[in-house]
């Protein structure tokens, strides 16, 4: 099991009171899945991948990644956590503008302490994953959303994560684009065996997944038990 | 990819914005190397004149502004002449010696020249310097005995006969000072034009650190034909035996020439000593001015930069950027930054010392190795301490609220 929360709750202060946007989640996933969450604005998508990425603390609840205890972790444990385990892919790429495809790519290996020699060989490798390595040398902005989605897939796998976290990441793709991506997702996961947890509106999107979790007004529809039989 | 490398390639980016967060540190830095660059050599200057300077009392117009000695007869007014005549006739006691001088600002291919004409015995005899310099044999003696004794060891037996002034120099002979002579490739023996007139370089006088050194000394009669200023002086050195300054040599003077400043070094140079006093007091203003300012000035740069890239902040705290990572790129580019301000305010403020020292105080300024080093030193500092508000709370923006933005 790489990731496994019990009664995770998370609530907001309001002006009108307090809102819950994640109520008793439990759920576990497996190493080597391809989990998808979906469910409709507000249910509490993103607010529970950003919880189990460690970057909002749930109000209670617990959250194991991989063993260890995010809930009760320091920030800099987290941030540990993050560099060494966890991949990010996002809706709106996040590419810094001013680094070339393969700047953006080798970003993570700049807190590890490599050789700069091996830092490129690695996003060299992982551009040619994307099938982009002729294009490394182009900002961002030279780039088609879907080659900027495919650098920041890149980005997220350069320090060989266990997950990767994806929000919305054909959000802003066009639906050819969308399979497209989705599918490298779906390769990914198979074949270097990643797990991907992927946050997304999209129904065909969810069809990519082993493992559907729907979320309704912050509430799990489908437990963790009835994922597993899903499975 | 290591952070120096993401530090640079972001300077690359946002090139116009670094010259704006620098131009406050690098103006306060220059204007502090300014100002030390020209103290520094008035406070040598002041020490080596109150050294060298044989002549002791001078003699002014009135309307000369005596700030400083040894720039003093520059440009000044002027002063007849036949005052010498005045002070020789006048059967002071304790005048040994009278230097009329006149000296005006000119160029020469280009170059600023400060050109004095003198009564050449009488410059020479005032200034044990040039008399080390093996300008002249005759010894000098400054005497604070009694006034015949000195008037013996000077070797004259006849009052009015020391007194007299002797013209030894030549109308068509010059001296240069070492600098000038630098300055226009000039030797002795080479030829020279000044103000129309031909004159001939009869010696390169050695570097004294002083004002001398930009000056071309011609005869004072010449001079006066070329300025056309006929029978007129700036100013008149005197030097005066101490006993004699002492019982009221200085009022005598006075009395016998009432339109005139008549003055002793020591006076002046106390002057001088708080005007490099009110320098050092002026730097030290623009040292806590640039502290404030450009600290604040860096500060803002540096919020200002991070508030535009708040959504690549957040990505690295997402990918696992912690915060003392953030901090430290914020402090590496504040660190690179003072390095810059430092050295450019530091280029900048010595220029402005070489271009302005002869200009305002008439003194030849050179560059202080030094200054280099406290210019990096206050710079760094400074650019450090003004970021270290702005990295504490690059550290503190969340990731996530900035990756939903979109």
């Amino acid at each position: 099991m790489i990731l496994k929360t019990f009664n995770l709750c998370k609530k907001y202060s309001h002006k009108d009171g307090m809102v819950d946007a994640l109520k008793n989640i439990c759920l576990e996933v497996s190493e080597g899945d391809f989990a998808t969450i979906t469910g409709s604005s507000g249910s509490g998508k993103t607010t529970l991948l950003l919880s189990l990425a460690g970057l909002i603390k749930p109000t209670s609840g617990q959250i194991l990644l991989k063993g260890f205890d995010l809930t009760t972790a320091s920030d800099n444990k987290l941030s540990e956590l993050r560099k060494n385990h966890i991949g990010f892919v996002m809706q709106s790429f996040a590419l810094i503008p001013y680094l070339t495809a393969i700047e953006n790519v080798m970003l993570p290996l700049a807190i590890h302490n490599l050789k700069n020699s091996v830092c490129y060989s690695k996003a060299y490798a992982l551009l040619e994953l994307v099938g982009l390595e002729n294009r490394k040398f182009h900002l961002p902005k030279e780039l088609s959303a879907g080659q900027q989605q495919r650098v920041a897939i890149a980005r997220a796998l350069i320090n060989e994560p266990s997950i990767i976290l994806a929000d919305e990441p054909t959000g802003n793709l066009d639906p050819s684009l969308a399979e497209d991506i989705l599918n490298l997702l779906r390769s990914i996961n198979k074949e270097k065996k990643i797990t991907i947890l992927m946050v997304t509106h999209s129904l065909l999107a969810a069809e990519f997944g082993n493992l559907k979790i729907k979320l309704s007004n912050g509430e799990l529809i489908n437990n963790f038990e009835s994922n597993n039989a899903l499975k | 990819m290591n952070l120096r490398k993401l530090v640079w390639l972001e300077f690359k980016q946002h090139k116009s914005q670094l010259i704006s967060g620098l131009l406050a540190i690098t103006l306060g830095i220059a204007v502090i190397v300014g100002i030390r660059s020209i103290a520094v050599v008035s406070e040598k200057a002041v020490a080596i004149n109150l050294d060298n300077l044989g002549a002791n009392i001078l003699v002014l117009p009135q309307a000369s502004n005596v700030d400083n000695y040894y720039t003093a007869d520059i440009d000044a007014p002027t002063l007849p002449e036949a005052y010498i005549d005045r002070i020789v006739s006048s059967d002071l006691q304790g005048v040994d010696n009278l230097s009329p001088k006149l000296t005006r600002r000119i160029k020469i291919n280009n170059k600023n020249i400060v050109l004095t004409g003198i009564l050449p015995k009488n410059e020479i005899t005032s200034k044990p310097l040039w008399q080390q310099s093996g300008l002249l044999g005759k010894e000098l003696i400054t005497s604070c005995a009694s006034t015949n004794n000195a008037n013996k060891s000077n070797g004259y037996e006849d009052e009015k006969l020391k007194r007299k002034v002797v013209d030894s120099l030549g109308t068509n002979e010059c001296l240069i000072g070492a600098t000038i002579a630098k300055e226009l490739k000039l030797s002795e023996k080479k030829n020279i034009e000044i103000l129309g007139g031909k004159f001939n370089v009869s010696r390169v006088l050695n570097e004294t650190g002083t004002v001398d050194d930009d000056r071309i000394f011609i005869h004072l009669h010449r001079a006066q034909e070329l300025l056309n200023i006929p029978g007129q002086v700036s100013a008149i050195e005197i030097m005066g035996c101490c006993n004699a300054i002492s019982e009221g040599l200085l009022g005598k003077l006075r009395n016998i020439l009432p339109d005139t400043q008549v003055t002793t070094i020591g006076q002046i140079v106390s002057t001088q000593i708080q005007t490099n006093r009110m320098m050092n007091k002026v730097s030290l203003i623009f040292l806590i001015i640039i502290i404030f300012v450009g600290g604040i000035s860096i500060g803002n740069f540096m919020w200002a930069n991070i508030n535009e890239r708040r959504k690549e902040f957040g990505m690295l705290r997402m990918i696992g950027f912690n915060k003392a990572t953030i901090y430290k790129m914020i402090l590496v580019k504040a660190f690179v930054l003072g390095i810059i301000g430092g050295i450019i305010g530091y280029i900048i403020g010595t220029f402005a010392g070489l271009w302005l020292g002869p200009e305002l105080a008439g003194l030849s300024v050179k560059p202080i190795p030094i200054l280099f080093v406290v210019s990096l030193v206050i710079s760094i500092s400074v650019s450090i301490v003004g970021s270290l508000i702005p990295s504490y709370l690059a550290g503190r923006i969340d990731p996530f609220n900035n990756m939903q933005e979109e």
